[in-house]
């Protein structure tokens, strides 16, 4: 006699899976922060309490002081903030430090990309 | 969540698949050296990447790793007698030697030139700190053997070992860059394992229980880092770092040796999970090989066949009690079994499309995209991936105080890499 742990996590066993589809509503926001106007900036705020994740794009070097604001209010609103930097190959050490200080206090996962193509992929793995 | 072809790419290892072309780049775990003791012991069947292959020691000392399956009758060679620099099938007496070529065909003529004709395929396979190594891509872009740290330090300094885990290798590897549920899965064991426990480091890791994660790219795969607050309003870092395709090394504790991991298919719903514990500046201690002979920190308990004595055929040896008590978070004892147990339960090859990932789960997603575009580039370009190079592989992982303004792949360069005879950057 097979342990249920065994039996369950068999091929077989798979085909029993619910196959309702997984949830697909999650409200992503995202704003690329090396472009965004003050308006775009606004827009966000006034959205950002129906979002499940805001997600702050951004060059590293480049000035992200409206990464404040947006964080502050996701803090209040207790939305996930997410930052991707992309790092072009000839931004130096210090230019990425200061960004990485202007988004760290606010953005609960920050990743650095040398390649912006990334940024579609990530938010692809949201849905 | 990833397409359905997607996960197919990235999740099958057999010869003629994309990623299996891929995976051949690589120097690869095959077997522990002690599974191999001495010159004509009995042979020991191997499967990697969906191939069943045969592995022995001749006479001679040395290793041969082919073919299971003797060109004559297809018998398997396991059967063998191990005899006279060569592995001689019962049923007929063809004899074959570490390279896979037929040396004897006792059933054919005297002096047959035929024997000469028939040649299993084989595979080098080289020893270097305690593993057993192979290379099974085309012999013509074979690189040079591996340097990872863990497998190049005196052998006094090494401690490897391996488990069976019964699952796509894929889900297994991703548990290796999800520092995310360490807070969770492992929070019993950080400050009661042997080869944890007393580390500075442990009380940032008790006292933040909600890390901040940055993934960084590097050469070689990823940097994986995981924040929590330090004194002075600096910052407390744990560096993972991910070397494709397949290689993980933890951050170390205090003054505890440093750990990883290599997951390596067996065929797609199989694979082997290597553990593995160094010092770079020093011998591990008596006490720290009987605790991971014992199954601690990493390592598991396993019986003789590398399985492990809690698996899925006795619920892993669940104890609900010990998991009320808080004793365990889920249940299950030892961290690589409590990874292993959730990752089995997932099935053979969890269906990815139906996942809802989250923030935290940045390190898989950048791990798979990265995988992605390595074999699109490898197949459609020939581009050799990353991983292969020697310099990838010369890295370290680090657990390190930085202020807070400095991006850690820079502030903590140095540690980063593995300078031979250089302690580890350890808080």
């Amino acid at each position: 006699m097979q342990s249920e742990s065994a039996r369950m996590s068999s091929a077989a066993e798979a085909r029993f899976r619910i196959q309702s589809p997984p949830p697909t509503n999650r409200a992503v926001k995202v704003i690329d922060l090396d472009s965004a106007t003050d308006g775009d900036v606004d827009r966000l705020l006034a959205e950002v309490g129906e979002a499940d994740l805001v997600l702050m794009l951004m060059s590293a070097g480049a000035d992200a002081e409206s990464a404040a604001i947006i964080g502050r209010a996701c803090s209040a609103k207790r939305v996930m903030t997410h930052t991707v930097i992309v790092r072009a190959s000839a931004v130096n050490d210090a230019a990425l430090a200061k960004t990485l200080a202007q988004v760290r206090p606010w953005s609960l996962m920050v990743v650095v990309v040398n390649d912006d193509d990334y940024v579609d992929d990530i938010l692809r793995s949201f849905r | 969540m990833l397409k359905k072809e997607h996960n197919d790419l990235l999740t099958q290892t057999g010869p003629e698949t994309p990623f299996g072309r891929m995976f051949r780049c690589y120097w690869i775990p095959a077997l522990l050296a002690e599974e191999l003791p001495a010159n004509d012991c009995p042979p020991v069947r191997v499967k990697l990447l969906s191939e069943r292959l045969i592995a022995f020691r001749d006479t001679d000392g040395r290793y041969g790793l082919m073919d299971e399956f003797c060109a004559h009758r297809g018998i398997s060679l396991w059967f063998g007698r191990n005899e006279e620099c060569g592995l001689r099938c019962p049923y007929h007496g063809w004899k074959y030697d570490v390279t896979g070529q037929c040396v004897d065909m006792p059933n054919e003529p005297e002096h047959s030139a035929f024997a000469k004709k028939v040649k299993l395929k084989s595979y080098p396979l080289v020893e270097r700190g305690g593993v057993l190594w192979t290379y099974m891509g085309p012999p013509e872009q074979q690189p040079p053997l591996p340097e990872y740290e863990f497998a190049t330090v005196p052998a006094a300094q090494t401690y490897t070992s391996k488990r069976f885990q019964e699952c796509n290798w894929l889900q297994a590897m991703e548990g290796g860059i999800d520092s995310s549920h360490v807070s969770f899965l492992h929070r019993g064991d950080i400050n009661t394992d042997p080869l944890f426990k007393g580390a500075r480091g442990n009380q940032y890791n008790l006292g933040d229980l909600r890390p901040v994660f940055e993934v960084v790219e590097s050469a070689g795969g990823l940097f994986i880092g995981a924040r929590r607050n330090a004194e002075d309003g600096n910052y407390y870092w744990r560096i993972t770092q991910w070397v494709m395709p397949s290689y993980t090394i933890i951050p170390p504790r205090g003054t505890h040796s440093v750990h990883g991991h290599f997951w390596i298919p067996i065929d797609d719903e199989n694979c082997w999970a290597w553990s593995f514990d160094y010092h770079p500046t020093r011998v591990l201690t008596e006490a720290e090989l009987t605790a991971m002979r014992a199954g601690k920190g990493i390592h598991a308990k396993v019986d003789s066949q590398y399985r492990p004595i809690a698996n899925k055929d006795n619920d892993y040896l669940m104890d609900r009690t010990a998991q009320k008590a808080g004793k365990t978070y889920s249940g299950i004892e030892g961290f690589a079994m409590q990874d292993a147990s959730l990752q089995e339960s997932m099935g053979p090859v969890v269906d990815r499309t139906k996942e809802t990932l989250v923030s935290t789960d940045s390190g898989i997603i950048m791990a798979r995209q990265k995988l992605l575009r390595a074999i699109k580039a490898f197949t459609e370009q020939g581009v050799v991936p990353p991983g292969v190079s020697l310099e990838h592989q010369r890295v370290r992982s680090a657990a390190v105080v930085l202020p807070p303004d400095q991006p850690f792949k820079d502030a903590a360069r140095e540690a980063l890499i593995a300078h031979p005879g250089v302690a580890p950057a350890s808080v």
